[in-house]
């Protein structure tokens, strides 16, 4: 079985005689600029400068040559633009605070303010008020809110879906070239194609903008959901029937040819509980992930990704009924996440990608030992017949010791026997 | 209306949110007089603004602190009677300020260095203020130089500081070295996902919690 092959059937909740390995197929499931510069380092590899390919995270490329020494499984599919609205090409070099080379989009465009923190602009125009601050002492940017006044009797719909278009003719070309490009690598494809998420805390300030309007403070978006929730379902409503029709003309160009989309990273869990209750998500958000969902299943082979951090248990089983076939990050350490307990309760129903080693403990601050021990322990619970893909909990950090991530892929290559 | 009629209902505004006549929220509530102006109406009919703090923001923000810790309220909803308590004490911040009306001392609060979640810090911020602080808040990625300045400003008041990351804990516990070498005394309070009564423990700051009602209990004790 090649991966792709061993992807379709971890899926399938088929027991497979190795474990499915993903790092860097969505923006949740990725690894730091400066963690991929040590691992290369690590392995030898020639010294250059790493892709940032997701700037907000400052996640990194994990290349074809990385990909086969981490016995990557599965390749993301990034959208066409980033996340601070420009495409990913006309690469340039630049140094990061602490000191790394590393290559950037072109309209990758920054100035720095007078803290000396680096501030980043909407579609590399900074002729427009910023959209996203890196702290100079920080590895990565945060939303700048640009909250204009709104009417809160009444706020407008449209303000707040001005980011949900129909996909373009580039959109789709762009698409197209993907699948050309990594259809017959033999590998798993995630695909990222964005507009699918419903009210995203990380989306809602809009950095993408350049000139956002409506709702874009987070707490505020919060708040909207005693204070407006029809307001909030209408815009669901509406941001998801313009999915649908995009996911139609998507697949026409892409087919079945890719595995997984990831459809939504709002998370819903803190790190003892959750932001809403099950009813709320039922009656907000259930009905229009659904709608989404259920075009997918009835009309395509593509298996849906759901993410959301945090102390989630309480939400998972609407999460199923909401159509999700995939849960990341599978946050083990946070109140009710059990491994076992979630593998025996959902794991029927559910895929669990992600969970395979915690993040917050084990791999920043424990020995390799320690990470060894819990890989092979989640891999044990999560990976009994099927419905399993490693990833740790979450993006890997930049401050991990380098050793403690070669333990966890040295256990996992054990684990698959070709150690 | 007696004062406790007063009181009690503005406890109850703030326990459920309900800012204003005009606001929506909640439903159950439609029509009705929110904290601002039942607050109005309690001062001008003479009830002490020192007791509509201590007996009406304050119980209220306690009240749905337990319950948020017990969850079985959200975010939304304290972020909702925070709301409501800021209204109110709109109408106490001429007491505040001519001293009429004292506060138990002065919290600095902010995010460390490098990290920029505040959904957290932001709650802890308004449930100390609902103890019936003042609280400074000094915002996301503050750094130690704006921090000791501001402790300088503020002789004896307590410091708290959160941190999401794990990258961002070493900032937090420099941090912390750098204001028990500049002013030993102060009490530094600590929190966020990561951290851990150990790791407080670790890097000498002075108290833990995991939730913000653990930070009002905590400060009840120091006065
Ligand atoms: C919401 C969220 C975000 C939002 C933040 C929005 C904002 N303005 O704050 C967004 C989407 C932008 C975001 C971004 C990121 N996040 Co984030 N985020 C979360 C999430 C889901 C919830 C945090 C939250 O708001 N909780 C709700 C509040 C009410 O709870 P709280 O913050 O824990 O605070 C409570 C207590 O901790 C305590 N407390 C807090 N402060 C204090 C202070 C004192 C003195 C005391 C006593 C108590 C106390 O009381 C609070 C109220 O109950 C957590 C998941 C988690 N498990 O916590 C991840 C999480 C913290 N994020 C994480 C990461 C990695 C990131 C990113 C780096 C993305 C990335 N993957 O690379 C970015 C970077 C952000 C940045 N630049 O700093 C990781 C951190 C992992 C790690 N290694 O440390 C987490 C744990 C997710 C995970 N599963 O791994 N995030």
């Amino acid at each position: 079985m090649n991966s792709k092959e061993r992807l379709k059937a971890t899926l399938a909740h088929q027991q497979g005689s190795r474990i499915v390995i993903d790092f860097g197929s969505a923006p949740v499931t990725g690894i730091h600029v400066l963690m991929l510069e040590k691992l290369r380092d690590y392995y030898g590899l020639e010294k250059r400068p790493v892709k940032v390919t997701e700037p907000y995270q400052m996640l990194g490329e994990v290349d074809e040559e990385l990909r086969e020494l981490l016995c990557v499984d599965v390749i993301g599919l990034l959208s066409r633009t980033t996340i601070f609205g420009f495409e990913n090409k006309n690469w340039k070099e630049f140094r990061t605070f602490w000191g790394q080379e590393v290559l950037v989009p072109g309209d990758f465009m920054t100035t720095l303010d007078e803290r000396g923190d680096l501030l980043i602009y909407p579609e590399g125009d900074p002729s427009v008020s910023p959209s996203a601050k890196m702290p100079a002492s920080g590895f990565f940017f945060d939303a700048i809110i640009r909250q204009d006044p709104f009417n809160e009797e009444n706020p407008s719909i449209e303000d707040n879906l001005e980011e949900f278009k129909p996909v373009t003719d580039k959109d789709l070309s762009y698409w197209a070239e993907q699948i050309r490009v990594h259809g017959s690598t033999g590998k798993g494809l995630v695909a990222n194609f964005g507009g699918t998420a419903l009210g995203d805390i990380a989306l809602v300030p809009a950095t993408f903008l350049k000139h956002p309007k409506g709702i874009r403070d987070i707490q505020e978006w919060y708040m909207s959901s005693l204070t407006r929730p029809d307001f909030l379902k209408e815009i669901f409503d509406r941001q998801s029937d313009v999915a649908v029709e995009n996911l139609k003309k998507l697949y026409a160009v892409v087919g079945d040819a890719i595995d997984v989309v990831y459809m939504c990273g709002n998370d819903f869990g803190t790190q003892q509980s959750t932001f809403c209750d099950p009813d709320t998500f039922r009656e907000i958000y259930l009905p229009y992930y659904r709608k989404m969902n259920d075009w997918i299943h009835s009309h395509t082979t593509w298996k849906t990704f759901k993410h959301s951090c945090g102390a989630v248990e309480t939400l998972i089983s609407s999460f199923i009924d909401a159509g999700f076939d995939i849960l990341n990050p599978v946050q083990i350490n946070a109140t009710g996440m059990d491994p076992e307990y979630l593998k025996r309760k959902y794991g029927d129903q559910l895929v669990f990608w992600g969970g395979g080693v915690d993040t917050q403990k084990v791999l920043a601050f424990g020995t390799p030992g320690e990470v060894s021990d819990q890989v092979r322990r989640m891999c044990g619970i999560f990976s009994k017949n099927g419905g399993f893909v490693f990833n740790t909990v979450h993006n890997i950090q930049a401050n991990v010791p380098v050793e403690n991530v070669v333990a966890m892929i040295d256990t996992l290559k054990k684990i698959n026997g070709e150690a | 209306m007696m004062n406790s009629d007063f009181l009690e209902r503005i406890a109850y505004c703030v326990e459920y949110g309900k800012v204003s006549l005009q606001s929506p929220y909640p439903p159950d509530m439609k029509g009705q007089d929110g904290a601002d102006e039942i607050t109005r109406k309690a001062l001008d009919e003479g009830t002490a603004p020192g007791l509509i703090l201590s007996e009406g923001l304050v119980k209220g923000m306690e009240r749905i602190g337990v319950k948020f810790r017990a969850k079985q309220v959200f975010v939304p909803h304290v972020l909702m009677s925070a709301k409501a308590m800021n209204t109110a004490m709109e109408h106490l911040k001429p007491y505040f300020l001519s001293g009429a009306v004292q506060r138990k001392g002065t919290v600095l609060i902010g995010t460390v260095a490098g990290d920029l979640h505040d959904i957290g810090k932001n709650i802890v911020a308004m449930m100390i203020e609902g103890g019936g602080w003042e609280v400074i808040n000094l915002g996301v990625d503050v750094k130690d130089e704006e921090l000791i300045e501001e402790i300088n400003k503020h002789p004896g008041c307590i410091v708290a500081l959160s941190a999401l990351l794990t990258t961002t804990m070493v900032n937090m516990e420099n941090t912390v070295r750098k204001i028990k070498i500049n002013n030993p005394n102060t009490r530094i309070m600590i929190g966020g996902a990561p951290v851990t009564r150990e790791f407080c423990d670790e890097i000498g700051a002075d108290f833990y919690s995991p939730d913000p009602q653990g930070v009002v209990e905590y400060l009840k004790t120091i006065i």
